[in-house]
């Protein structure tokens, strides 16, 4: 049918499908949107799954990410070498996860890894503070992020051992049910 | 890595020395199960539990080849075309997904109107969207099954009025036989193969599409409602988590960003400081102050309310007479009857905001409260000025009217353009106005707020509208399709260009289940329950309408199973009509049914609270064991590390033997 330019192969497109949150149409955008990033290095062609990253720099340049406080963080989480360097899958999984089909459970891991600055498997209070320092800029000084930091380690603390497990976290966002509406991303 | 590890590094259990190659073996059995259990679930569950893993893509692609690989492997004589069956299916079920995705309308804009002003008033907009399906939905069957067969087989139309340009407004003259109306229909049975009844088709048609949106409408409520409400147990957590849950993370716009860290700090630092200060009881004087104001308030809205219905009602009783005495191709009587639409919509754009000026007297012990008193004063008046309206329809009208019905629908077509207008008129002044207003006159008062909830309570009432007029006038979801239309884009114009985002977005999920809530109590129930007693009760008209001459609509059922008794078999139906659905038994067993089984739900959801009540104190208590033998551990392994260096410097000592032992004896010796 003409000389068209084939960017997936058929089992390509399956497996994205089975395994991500995106219909076919959405993957194809989205490559679209990979390749604008960097027209220069991204190839049309991705029959043969070529290993190609983009540095987290050009990622964070995004419309949609630009401006979000977590951007950083958002795109270490989801890079294999925990650096920001994000490959097509990479960044499929995290446009995915932060769509609105994904259930609260993955949500929920994902925010946690997020929220994680020092990436030791625990939010811990420094973590916290690191949070509200983000989400309210130079509203609040530093004690009194430090005072609120140290209300959410009060009230979401529940074994007492001074950081929050998955577990803990999991239980708060029961709580917050508006959370899996804004955790989202719309691309 | 970005596998959530089983031994996180930080605890000391990660520092027991499990070799790696141990947790190698543990993690490659943990896959393998993994991998097994994937193969035995059935392709489209195994898809989903692929989807949910929280590992990376490609540890997700791999064990998805594994799994398949396993599966095939198993089936590997067996039923090949069913996996082949199966396969197309999902195919065929993703592109008509994908085919689904062209009909989304809007995905831009809303996208843009998300990242600006957050989910919160996107809601709205998706509210707006969603009416817009029901009422698109509702004029392409009535378009098909009613209008297009009687288009048609036109009827024998009788005094054809020319099109003046006040039609538009007021519906009458040459509308008045056209198929918008009830007027315009009658009730043959169009004579062709096979033949088509038009009572039936007429009937039926309403029915099933109020069926479909009840079930529709239900449906949706709960799935917001389990959604939304979680159960509230454990103990009451305060703000500051929840306001840290509440960061928007669709909104792009830099300064709209800017904002929501402005206010987030705000509304942090006025919890922190609630919670400093003492909590002051009030005294009994005081409080007994504050109720007699709430008292009052409430009061004084019921009394608005019910003085705004009395005079609705006056003032149509008085149109009806003049209407009745008027000379038919008078104009100006004619105009006059688009004043009580006018006294509605100025009723309902002045008593709300009468309303607002009285909660400003009165004090709430939180502001979750006040929204909600507020909601439910405007729905008190809003459904009481429809309830009247109900009322001097179906009792004043038919007994004074030749074609009451289209009477009725006539009216509810004025009421909805007039609405429309005075939206428009709303919008301009309130919005576009206020914000020249408070940017160039009066800066203290600011850019306005998009108020959420009284455009949400607007586009309730308009829709209560239709329903209730889709009986009288088939046609009428047209002009609601229009007008939802034009105010989507109008709403978004003014939006841009006049408002700034809401301060306070909490607990905008549970606004969202109250909405959809609102729409199907007193909304639709109301609107159903009126064309219900219209159809079950009131003798329509005798000379217009598609049932003139029977004594209910509901007689073109009746008849409709006589006929049917009488065909060869079909005997089940009739009976099952006449002693299943006619017999009130069956509907009382029915509920007493789903009052027991509703008991039981409510029993088990008790016994639930109660376990995550004891499981919270169990986490709570393995806490302080863990701390308890760490703690222990610790201790443990220092005595053992103090004794190991004692016996050491023991030991050291005996080999260091004092030359100068003699020096070391006392002198008296």
């Amino acid at each position: 049918m003409g000389n068209k330019q084939v960017t997936f192969k058929e089992e390509q497109l399956e497996e994205y499908q089975d395994c991500t949150f995106f219909t076919r149409k959405e993957i194809l955008r989205l490559h679209r949107r990979f390749r604008e990033l960097a027209p220069n290095l991204i190839p049309l062609d991705y029959t043969n799954s070529p290993d190609i990253t983009l540095p987290s720099c050009l990622i964070t340049s995004m419309p949609e990410l630009k401006e979000n406080p977590f951007r950083q963080r958002i795109v270490e989480t989801f890079s294999e070498d925990g650096k920001g360097n994000l490959s097509f899958n990479d960044f499929m999984d995290m446009l995915s996860i932060l769509s609105e089909m994904v259930p609260l459970e993955l949500k929920m891991i994902y925010a946690f890894k997020i929220y994680d600055f020092n990436k030791d498997g625990f939010l811990c209070e420094k973590d916290v503070e690191e949070t509200v320092a983000r989400l309210t800029g130079k509203e609040l000084r530093l004690e009194e992020r430090r005072l609120v930091a140290q209300r959410i380690m009060e009230e979401a603390d529940l074994d007492g051992d001074g950081k929050l497990s998955l577990l803990d976290f999991k239980n708060m966002i029961w709580k917050a049910p508006d959370f899996i509406s804004l955790f989202h991303i719309r691309i | 890595m970005r596998r959530m590890s089983v031994f996180p590094s930080g605890t000391s259990l990660g520092n027991l020395g499990l070799t790696a190659n141990v947790l190698q073996q543990e993690d490659e059995n943990n896959t393998s199960e993994l991998v097994s259990e994937l193969a035995n679930l059935s392709d489209r569950a195994r898809i989903q539990a692929i989807r949910s893993l929280p590992m990376s893509y490609d540890e997700r692609r791999r064990i998805r080849s594994r799994a398949i690989s396993v599966k095939t492997s198993k089936n590997i004589f067996n039923i090949d075309c069913s996996q082949q069956v199966s396969r197309s299916f999902r195919r065929f079920g993703a592109s008509v997904a994908s085919a689904r995705q062209w009909l989304v309308v809007w995905h831009g804009t809303l996208k843009e109107i998300g990242g600006r002003f957050g989910t919160s008033v996107l809601s709205y907009f998706l509210f707006l969207k969603w009416l817009l399906k029901f009422n698109v939905f509702s004029l392409i069957i009535n378009f098909c099954f009613i209008t297009i067969p009687q288009i048609v087989h036109a009827p024998n139309i009788s005094n054809v009025t020319g099109f003046r340009g006040l039609e538009l407004l007021t519906g009458v003259g040459y509308f008045n036989q056209t198929v918008l109306f009830y007027g315009g229909y009658n009730g043959e049975v169009i004579v062709s193969k096979p033949p088509y009844n038009m009572q039936l088709a007429y009937f039926f048609t309403i029915a099933a599409y109020l069926v479909l949106c009840g079930v529709s409408l239900i449906y949706s409520m709960s799935r917001s409602f389990q959604k939304n409400f979680v159960l509230e147990s454990g103990p009451v957590s305060g703000g500051a988590w929840r306001l840290l849950c509440s960061w928007d993370f669709s909104v792009v716009n830099e300064k709209a960003i800017q904002n929501n860290k402005n206010n987030l700090g705000t509304q942090l630092k006025e919890s922190l400081s609630e919670r400093l200060q003492m909590k002051h009881t009030m005294s009994m004087s005081e409080r007994m102050k504050y109720l007699s104001l709430h008292v009052l308030a409430w009061l004084l809205s019921l009394g608005l309310a019910v003085g705004s219905c009395a005079g609705i009602y006056f003032l149509g009783i008085d149109q009806l007479t003049s209407s009745l005495n008027h000379n038919p191709n008078d104009l100006t009587a004619e105009a006059s009857t688009l004043l009580l639409p006018v006294v509605v919509s100025l009723i309902n754009l002045i008593v709300p905001l009468l309303y607002s000026l009285i909660s400003i007297m009165e004090r709430y012990s939180n502001p979750r409260a006040k929204i909600y008193i507020s909601i439910t004063r405007n729905v008190v008046l809003k459904m009481s000025i429809l309830g009247i309206l109900c009322y001097y329809w179906l009792n004043s009208v038919p007994e004074n009217m030749v074609c009451w019905e289209s009477f009725v629908g006539q009216s509810v077509y004025r009421l909805l353009i007039i609405d429309f207008i005075f939206c428009l008129f709303g919008t301009f002044f309130g919005e576009f106005l206020r914000n020249v207003i408070g940017t160039t006159c009066a800066p203290s008062l600011g850019v306005p707020e998009f108020d959420i909830a009284r455009n949400v309570l607007d586009l309730i009432y308009a829709q209560t509208l239709a329903w209730i007029g889709i009986y009288f006038s088939p046609l009428l979801p047209v002009m609601q399709v229009i007008k939802l239309l034009i105010i989507f884009y109008m709403k978004k114009v003014s939006l841009s260009m006049n408002c700034q985002p809401p301060k306070h977005t909490g607990r905008a999920a549970q606004m969202q289940t109250v909405f959809i809530a609102l729409l199907f109590f007193p909304s639709f129930v109301g609107a159903l329950s009126m064309v219900a007693y219209t159809v079950w009760s009131l003798k329509p008209s005798k000379y217009c309408g598609p049932f003139q001459g029977l004594q209910t609509p509901f007689h073109t059922i009746l008849s409709w199973t006589v006929y049917i008794q009488n065909l060869p078999g079909t005997y089940w139906v009739w009976w099952i009509f006449e002693n299943v659905l006619r017999n009130e038994l069956f509907y009382y067993l029915v509920t007493l049914i789903i009052l027991v089984i509703t008991y039981f739900l409510w029993q088990i959801t008790q016994g639930r609270k109660e376990l995550i009540r004891t499981l919270r104190q169990q986490i709570v208590n393995e806490g302080k064991d863990k701390a308890f033998l760490l703690n222990q551990l610790q201790n443990t392994q220092k005595q053992r590390r103090q004794m190991a260096s004692f016996r050491y410097q023991e030991f050291d000592q005996t080999l260091h033997f004092n030359p100068n032992w003699i020096n070391t004896l006392p002198l008296d010796m």
